[in-house]
């Protein structure tokens, strides 16, 4: 049981400092090795570099916000699609025998196909510029949502079923009074894991549509021309802080106020 | 069996008289199997038991008799594959409303509050919201869960779990109360404690009760009559009426004399049983 009070807010600060205490100690000797002079590549900028660097990309003329917002609109297009279709497709096919049996082969043939490497066909199809992008956001995501979709409503408790339809639920309200919630925690893994996976799509989309200007993933390719390992430094720490703010702000939050809450997750 | 004592005659207008059968539930020739060809396994076979509405009765057998299973048919899970049930006359055919289910495993809903619980088959039923919700009120206090209308069911214990299930089975008013082994899961005391309850829910709401164990203690004390079941296939091999006045104590000699004509019905099929299953290993 989580507490409320005080001591919840403690342990809170606890678990926050306990995260953050490895990258600090990291960067600390990261630091030391650089000024030491032990380190003097100019390939390992040392993090205070890195630091002053995000400093003026993200104040004076903003460049960094311009970058992330467009990466940031690429990723809610790509994945508010790939959620929407994903949960849609998965419910259908989790429903629909038939269909299931038709479609599970093509299914499992193409999740294994990495997003990345369906980009150079969109190129060509979808052009060099934004749609290419979302579409491999799209795709990133759809796979994981849609088969732990198929997979969370399949192992739904038969006597959950069984329950509300003794008490005569059936149809739209049988799936929405029991198949969705009682799918949740799959549901809320697809999501998860398909916002990680859209995320990695839209950086390497970036990089590889030539019409494209703004976006994190470009900020790091473009830094390439210049030799600016201290700009790139700067983009991968961006990727990986939003992508875990992303996770934690808002699936993890999404994750407590559902299947947490209702003790899903330790118990049937 | 026409002329038994829970027939009842009724006159027409025509002066026809006619013979109305008063059983809420009639089961006739019901066989269930499972699977095809080499895998078939027949869990029930002829049954033929008719229980009178407001009655309590318990079916006790060997583990794996079907008796499980006779309760699935009797709330649509399944459907038998031979003879047929009726339900207040007429063939049941799905799960419905007109009966009430109580697993083993309380299968309460996890995202709904103990109150959304024993709303739902309300809601589902033509019930206002409000309505739904005063309703469901008066029967989480009939199995004395006040307070914790809004707490979820894992934080629960056992037999508070159940007893939500009990609510949530009776308040919409089933014609029947299907129980499947409901109190299995709990411990000795909580059991005992569960089972002088249910009699108390039992004798205010009146309703005709089909209760699964294997505990002969327990069918002993609840039940108006304990039918027993055979080892694989299950069928009636004998029936027990329990005419000791409620409440039982179990020290009550009459109370002994039926636990043991129970236990001896018992035994054969549970040594046919225990046989059955090492003839199967050897082979």
């Amino acid at each position: 049981m989580r507490r409320v009070g005080p001591r919840s807010w403690m342990s809170h600060a606890y678990s926050v400092a306990e995260f953050v205490l490895p990258f600090l100690i990291i960067a600390g000797l990261w630091e030391l090795l650089v000024r030491a002079g032990a380190v003097t590549s100019p390939s390992f900028p040392a993090p205070s570099t890195i630091l002053v660097k995000l400093w003026t990309l993200a104040t004076g003329r903003g460049v960094l916000w311009k970058h992330l917002s467009e990466s940031l609109y690429r990723l809610a297009v790509g994945y508010a699609l790939s959620a929407g279709a994903g949960l849609l497709l998965g419910t259908l096919l989790a429903m629909q025998r038939t269909l299931r049996e038709m479609f599970a082969p093509i299914l499992s043939l193409l999740i294994s196909v990495p997003t990345i490497a369906w980009v150079p066909v969109f190129l060509i199809i979808l052009g060099l510029g934004d749609r290419t992008v979302i579409m491999a956001v799209f795709l990133g995501g759809f796979f994981a949502i849609t088969y732990n979709t198929i997979r969370g409503i399949e192992m739904v408790d038969e006597n959950h079923v069984r329950a509300a339809r003794i008490m005569g639920a059936s149809g739209p309200r049988l799936f929405a009074a029991v198949l969705l919630p009682g799918s949740l925690v799959s549901i809320l893994t697809g999501l998860r894991l398909g916002i990680g996976y859209a995320w990695r799509a839209l950086v390497g989309g970036e990089m590889l549509s030539a019409m494209i200007s703004w976006g994190i993933g470009k900020m790091i390719y473009q830094a390439r021309f210049w030799n600016d390992v201290v700009a790139m430094f700067v983009g991968l720490m961006i990727i990986g802080v939003s992508g875990l703010a992303l996770d934690r702000g808002l699936l993890r939050w999404l994750e407590r106020a559902t299947i947490e809450k209702w003790g899903m997750l330790t118990e049937g | 069996m026409a002329g038994e004592g829970n027939d009842r005659e009724v006159g027409y207008a025509d002066g026809r008289v006619a013979t109305v059968s008063s059983y809420i539930i009639e089961m006739e020739k019901v066989g269930k199997v499972f699977g095809a060809d080499k895998r078939r396994v027949t869990a029930l076979k002829e049954v033929d038991l008719r229980i009178p509405a407001g009655e309590f009765t318990v079916l006790i057998g060997p583990s794996g008799c079907g008796k499980s299973t006779l309760l699935y048919l009797v709330a649509g899970f399944e459907r038998p594959t031979e003879g047929r049930i009726l339900l207040d006359g007429s063939p049941i055919t799905k799960p419905g409303p007109d009966r009430g289910f109580v697993f083993q495993e309380y299968a309460l809903f996890p995202w709904r509050t103990v109150l959304g619980n024993v709303m739902f088959g309300l809601l589902r039923n033509g019930w206002s919201r409000r309505d739904a919700r005063s309703h469901a009120m008066d029967y989480i206090r009939l199995v004395h869960l006040s307070g914790f209308e809004h707490a979820y069911p894992h934080t629960l214990s056992g037999g508070m779990k159940q007893r939500v299930g009990i609510a949530r089975a009776l308040a919409y008013d089933p014609k029947v109360l299907l129980m499947d082994e409901p109190f299995g899961a709990l411990d000795a005391q909580t059991r005992k404690l569960m089972q002088q309850e249910l009699i108390d829910i039992w004798q205010t709401t009146k309703r005709t009760v089909l209760f699964v164990t294997h505990s002969v203690i327990e069918a002993v004390y609840l039940a108006d009559r304990i039918v027993v079941f055979t080892a694989r296939p299950g069928t009636v091999k004998g029936s027990v009426p329990v005419d000791v006045p409620r409440p039982r104590e179990y020290t009550e000699e009459r109370y002994l004399d039926i636990r043991h004509s129970v236990l001896d019905l018992l035994e054969e099929e549970v040594m046919k049983g225990v046989r059955a299953q090492s003839e199967s290993l050897t082979e």
